[in-house]
């Protein structure tokens, strides 16, 4: 998908052979374009994992109420489908719709088109293959038992060589930039790109090649697991929410002295904050207590952030009758400012003593995976693909179909099982409950989680038929006549309300 | 071990060290400083501010373009 525009490989790499003579800024529709064949691989490839990470879901989910169903077969036993589950919704759809979403960042903050396509393109087909090789080694039972990393040993080298291809060209584009002042976004991104080699490689040393021994294990692990979702997706998220809550509502945001607090704040704290995970476990007190110490630290980005995002959005909010984009990432905003809020009070010890090893988590991570997260990379797709097509959304209804069935399903998955999950860990803590008493306790939360499943599941099928729409409109042999969306519309309503 | 406690001690050195590099980069060239222009970044003549754009949703029927109004 090579533009002429765009330089290719050699030119991307030195430069003597760059447009550097180009002053100008490149315009947003052929920095659209440039990126346009990129960037869809890495939607179209997340979304079908988003799919196949659904099914894994809803079995994951059913088999904990209902524990015989497909109990025959090794390879539909929980522990595999739990853990397919987790690897195709991190790494297929969350890593890869990221990608997507940062090259797009990236070009269009530095004003520079995407450079030799093919590099990021063969990225793609790499992390494609690793993946499945590695999801497919997991549901054969090769997995590494190391949560976060389980994906055995003969998929994760091409992963990291397509993530090094990533990493690098994204450093490249910037290197090229024509604007040479940064947006907050980019630092996130930037931050992005180069914490995640350090992080993969440091936990692909510690743990596979040359495994520490004992307890250190695990504080390993969770110094990687927690900064692949703090450092990692965290950044791309909030990048993403900083370019595009601004960029549709057509204010700049409230404050940018607060938005870079908030990315140093988070960059000096975050990394201290893996041990939350092992609370109460066989550590050296001072081990934990510093994560601790670190997590509550966090309150500093994340309320900064969460006030500059209020106060950039109020007299905006009418906005949301109009825009999918601006409702899937204010849903995400405030999801993170809840999230972080749910995990700063996990990480605490008289807290956790009650919500860890119970679902309680589970709700804290798809609270922070899916409600910030995912919603906000969908909102991000709902902006970018109508500009890298040329062609409008098809179909209105599937977009209301979409957000309706996400945002309510997300939102009765995670506030019920968070409760329920409490109940279960004082239900554990009580020594006259008997066990079998505390599983009675969390099943109609379970069962709940099921339904809000297939909610979450219709409105993935929705926007995924979105998709596949939009590119028949674009590429299949009923194309739409014109590119409608470069026509400016005026809303019932005055801007600004 | 040798080998892997060099690559650790290097990579726990370089990091942080890169870290403070970006921010005094930042420093010098004026990137914590020009809060306005920065926040200005997304924008420009093409799509400037005060212009709302991703109108997708309750869209009037007849959609005309209005100057100064809303793009996309
Ligand atoms: C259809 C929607 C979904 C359902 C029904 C669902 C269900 C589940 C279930 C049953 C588990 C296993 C929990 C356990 O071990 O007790 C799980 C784990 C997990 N899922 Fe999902 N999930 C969904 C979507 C997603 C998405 C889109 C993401 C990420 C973008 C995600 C991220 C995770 C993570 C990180 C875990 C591990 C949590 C932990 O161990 O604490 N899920 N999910
Ligand atoms: C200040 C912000 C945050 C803090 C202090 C925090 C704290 C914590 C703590 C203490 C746990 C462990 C709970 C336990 O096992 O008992 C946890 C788990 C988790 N958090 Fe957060 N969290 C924060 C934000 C986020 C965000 C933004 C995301 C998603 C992008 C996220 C995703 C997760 C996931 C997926 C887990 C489950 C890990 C597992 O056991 O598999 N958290 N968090």
């Amino acid at each position: 998908m090579s533009s002429p525009a765009t330089p290719g490989v050699l030119a991307a790499l030195s430069p003597r052979d760059a447009d550097t003579s180009a002053d100008r800024r490149a315009e947003l529709a052929e920095i659209d374009a440039s990126t346009s064949g990129t960037v869809l691989l890495f939607f179209l490839a997340g979304m079908v994992w988003l799919l196949i990470g659904t099914v894994f879901a809803l079995l994951a989910s059913y088999k904990l109420h209902a524990p015989e169903f497909l109990a025959g077969e090794a390879w539909l036993t929980f522990g595999r489908i739990r853990t397919a589950h987790l690897n195709a919704v991190i790494f297929g759809f969350s890593a890869e719709v990221a990608v997507g979403v940062m090259l797009w960042l990236m070009c269009r903050l530095c004003r520079v088109p995407l450079m030799a396509q093919s590099v990021i393109n063969a990225a793609a087909l790499f992390w494609n293959v690793g993946l499945t090789l590695g999801i497919v080694g997991i549901l054969k039972g090769d997995t590494t038992g190391v949560e976060y990393l389980e994906m055995p040993k003969y998929a994760t080298p091409i992963l990291f060589v397509a993530f090094a291809l990533i990493a690098v060209w994204t450093i490249v584009i910037f290197r090229f930039r024509r604007e040479k002042h940064l947006y907050v976004s980019q630092w996130y991104l930037l931050a992005a790109v180069l914490w995640f080699p350090w992080l993969y490689s440091t936990a692909q040393i510690l743990l596979v090649l040359e495994p520490a021994r004992g307890t250190v294990q695990a504080a390993v692990n969770w110094w990687f697991g927690h900064n692949v979702l703090g450092l990692w997706f965290t950044p791309i998220g909030l990048a993403a929410i900083y370019y595009f809550l601004p960029k549709v509502i057509g204010r700049p945001i409230h404050s940018y002295y607060l938005s870079v607090l908030g990315f140093w704040t988070l960059a000096l704290f975050y990394n201290w904050n893996g041990f939350h995970h092992l609370v109460g476990g066989p550590f050296p007190a001072w081990m934990i207590t510093i994560s601790i110490v670190a997590s509550v630290m966090m309150i500093i980005p994340v309320v900064s952030t969460a006030i500059n995002h209020h106060f950039t959005m109020v007299g905006h909010f009418g906005k949301l009758k109009y825009s999918p984009t601006l409702r899937f990432i204010v849903f995400g905003a405030v999801s993170y400012t809840v999230s972080s809020l749910q995990g700063v009070a996990s990480s605490v010890r008289w807290f956790s003593e009650v919500a860890h090893f119970t679902h309680h988590t589970v709700a804290h991570a798809h609270w922070g995976m899916y409600a910030f997260f995912t919603m906000t990379m969908f909102g991000s797709m709902y902006y970018i693909l109508p500009r890298i097509t040329q062609r409008e959304w098809p179909s209105e209804r599937l977009i209301s179909i979409h957000f309706w069935c996400t945002a309510l399903g997300i939102i009765l998955y995670v506030a019920p099982l968070s409760w329920g999950g409490w109940l279960q860990g004082k239900a554990m803590l009580d020594a006259t409950v008997p066990f079998l008493d505390v599983v009675k306790i969390t099943l109609p939360w379970l069962k709940l989680r099921t339904l809000t499943g297939l909610l979450l599941a219709v409105g993935h099928v929705a926007f995924f038929v979105n998709l596949v729409w939009i590119l028949a409109r674009r590429f299949g042999p009923y194309r739409q006549p014109e590119p409608m969306i470069l026509a400016g519309v005026t809303p019932a309503t005055p801007a600004g309300k | 071990m040798g080998i892997i406690s060099f690559i650790l001690i290097g990579s726990s050195l370089v990091f942080p060290a890169v870290a403070l590099w970006a921010l005094w980069w930042a420093g010098r060239h004026g990137q914590l400083t020009h809060a306005d222009k920065a926040s200005l970044l997304p924008f420009d003549e093409q799509e400037p501010v005060g212009r709302m754009t991703d109108v997708v949703l309750n869209r009037p029927k007849a959609s005309t373009a209005a100057p100064g109004g809303v793009a996309r």
